[in-house]
């Protein structure tokens, strides 16, 4: 079947520009803008190296802000796609990783990982993604059979997987005494004050693969929106991409859980947005998603980080509180 | 348009050690209390603090001049209030340590995070690590940072103080018959007390107590039950700042006329900023525990 029409092309590469403007737009703003008030003056004279270069602002922006816009946009990114994945498969416009309870999931698996002493990368990342597949055999288990297609069943397994993940790490939190997990409630709630370049490039060589993927996989998510069978019919092996997809998925969301902690809704706001104004075909959705994602998570960051005087907040604060005003939205809009 | 934009970044990312790399002026290599070999200045004039301990050691030092940051919950000396905060010790803001230009980072292991001083030195500053955690390491501390921060002299006769003050509590308390049970809470909701492995502990046991909550977890959470079951003859609570929520823990033990210490009055509230830092006030809660344990000793000389 002949997907690749000159039209789609087209459509695909005029969202996706459009997107990487704001983009790009986003990563200079977020640079240019910090806890210490360096002027945005200040910030372009020294990019533009008009000015005598100052090799403290220099650090600033570009090893401490740099690194930290890329890792927004990097987890804005795979998260805006693990919840365009997730409504796609189980469809659900309401499915998202950390609702569904998958990040609660990796992040025992990370908070293990960090007690038992291992390395960001590959041992925390490994395990979180331990506890993602974990919970999300669970879900689908528990929502095996035609459960599947309803809503509440969904997401009630899904809250109770979150609460009892929440259980979890309440208890791994207070049997430990470890210094290690000082820093646990702003991770929980996402913290992405202390990427560097070296967490940015590991980062990035995990999710890229995965965007690739979620990507060439695009057109048989349109078809299995259709219907299973009528997916079959297209010849969709609908086992292989759903699986393959689910591992993809998780696999991102486990990566940015062990690096950045819990940042919820992302998935849910951006695929919603994105699909009022590009429409449902996940061909033009998920490189939207990817560099829309990216952007929408560098602002978040940016609000973050210099909103209090008191010092910055976690950014899951910020996704939380847009992302789930929207949920309860959608949820009454749907049941209607 | 982009293309350029990430070309000028890899490009500027790559010359960027180099701007870096500027030659050091006048430094020694000296090895920190995790043993490991720090490269810091003779004089350095910059200095950010990580912890309100750090703080208060260099202000006891005199080398307050030397610090151009701080963080949020460094309030002793009063001075300290007016420098710029870094963020709290165990949420730093590293952009607001790198603003700052530090030519020296001091931090503690206990509470800053592993990862700040890994991008501290990633970013060529150098960052003193200190590991206090009972009396005799405080006073090394104190020497160390004194030989940091060139005030060899200041920190040899703080330190020859502090133990003159020591060792007087120590011979007081040899003459006690009694050593009375000691129920220090730091924690009101759950209630938290010190296991062994704390300097409060320690200070309890020189100040001639017995600390009822000793044991290999550091800071254990009790029942009400519990504590009753003790039968502590002392209760301390320490409050920060938040007095009044202190006080009305005070009330909820006295509902128990039983307990020893509550027959006798010997519930206290003390400021816990005498027993939570590890610094030359240290001292001070010690000689404080002392007159609270055994008023009787402390009249004696008075």
């Amino acid at each position: 079947m002949n997907t690749k029409t000159p039209h789609i092309i087209k459509r695909v590469v005029t969202a996706s520009s459009f997107l990487i403007l704001l983009l790009g737009f986003a990563i200079v703003l977020g640079i240019s803008m910090g806890s210490t008030d360096s002027g945005i003056k200040d910030i372009f004279q020294n990019l533009l190296g008009t000015k005598e270069p100052d090799s403290m602002l220099y650090t600033i922006i570009w090893q401490i802000r740099f690194p930290r816009v890329l890792l927004a946009a990097l987890v804005g990114a795979a998260l805006s796609l693990g919840g365009l994945v997730f409504q796609a498969l189980l469809r659900n416009p309401l499915a998202e990783p950390y609702i569904l309870g998958i990040s609660g999931g990796s992040a025992i698996g990370a908070i293990i990982g960090i007690l038992a002493g291992l390395s960001r990368f590959p041992g925390v990342t490994l395990t979180a993604f331990t506890g993602s597949i974990a919970t999300l055999l669970l879900i689908l288990a528990m929502s095996s059979g035609q459960t599947i297609l309803k809503k509440d069943a969904l997401l009630l397994s899904g809250v109770m997987v979150n609460a009892f993940c929440a259980a979890v790490i309440m208890f791994l939190v207070s049997i430990t005494q470890d210094s290690r997990l000082h820093n646990i409630i702003f991770w929980l709630m996402g913290d992405l004050s202390l990427g560097d370049m070296k967490h940015v490039g590991i980062l990035a060589a995990t999710l890229l693969p995965c965007f690739f993927l979620v990507f060439w996989l695009s057109n048989p998510m349109n078809l299995l929106l259709m219907g299973k069978e009528m997916a079959q019919t297209l010849g969709v092996n609908i086992k292989a991409v759903t699986f393959t997809l689910l591992v993809a998925t998780s696999f991102m969301v486990s990566a940015t859980v062990s690096y950045c902690g819990l940042v919820g809704f992302v998935g849910l706001v951006m695929p919603h947005m994105l699909r009022l104004v590009f429409g449902p075909d996940h061909r033009v959705l998920v490189p939207a998603c990817i560099f829309g994602g990216g952007t929408y998570m560098i602002f978040c960051d940016l609000v973050a980080r210099t909103f209090s005087k008191q010092g910055e907040m976690p950014v899951g604060v910020i996704t939380a509180m847009i992302g789930a005003p929207l949920f309860i939205y959608l949820l009454k809009r749907s049941s209607r | 348009m982009i293309i350029f934009r990430y070309i000028t970044v890899v490009f500027v990312i790559a010359i960027l050690p180099l701007i870096l790399l500027e030659p050091i002026a006048a430094a020694k290599t000296v090895t920190d209390q995790l043993g490991r070999r720090v490269t810091v200045p003779n004089e350095p004039q910059r200095v950010v603090s990580l912890a309100p301990s750090i703080t208060e050691i260099a202000f006891a030092l005199d080398q307050g001049h030397r610090l151009q940051g701080v963080t949020t919950y460094s309030d002793f000396p009063p001075e300290a209030l007016k420098l710029p905060k870094v963020g709290s010790y165990v949420h730093l803001d590293l952009e607001k340590i790198v603003a700052l230009k530090p030519d020296l980072c001091i931090a503690i292991k206990d509470g800053n995070p592993r990862v700040i001083a890994q991008r501290l030195e990633s970013l060529k500053i150098p960052v003193y690590v200190v590991h206090p955690n009972n009396l005799e390491t405080i006073m090394k501390t104190v020497l160390e940072i004194g030989t940091l921060l060139n005030a060899k002299d200041q920190a040899s006769h703080l330190v020859k103080n502090m133990d003159l003050r020591i060792q007087r509590v120590k011979s007081l308390v040899a003459k006690a018959t009694h050593r009375p049970r000691v129920f220090f809470q730091i924690g009101v909701s759950p209630i938290v007390s010190v296991g062994t492995h704390t300097f409060i502990h320690e200070l309890i046991v020189i100040a001639g107590g017995t600390n009822l909550a000793s044991g290999s977890i550091s800071y254990p959470r009790f029942s009400r039950e519990k504590v009753l079951a003790f039968s502590p003859e002392i209760i301390i609570i320490t409050s920060m700042a938040r007095k009044t929520i202190f006080e009305k823990v005070k009330a909820e033990w006295e509902k128990w006329p039983n307990m020893p210490a509550v027959r006798n009055q010997r519930i206290y509230v003390e400021d816990s900023n005498f027993f939570d830092r590890p610094t030359p006030r240290l001292v001070d809660g010690l000689e404080l525990l002392l007159r609270l344990i055994h008023p009787e000793l402390v009249e004696k000389i008075q």
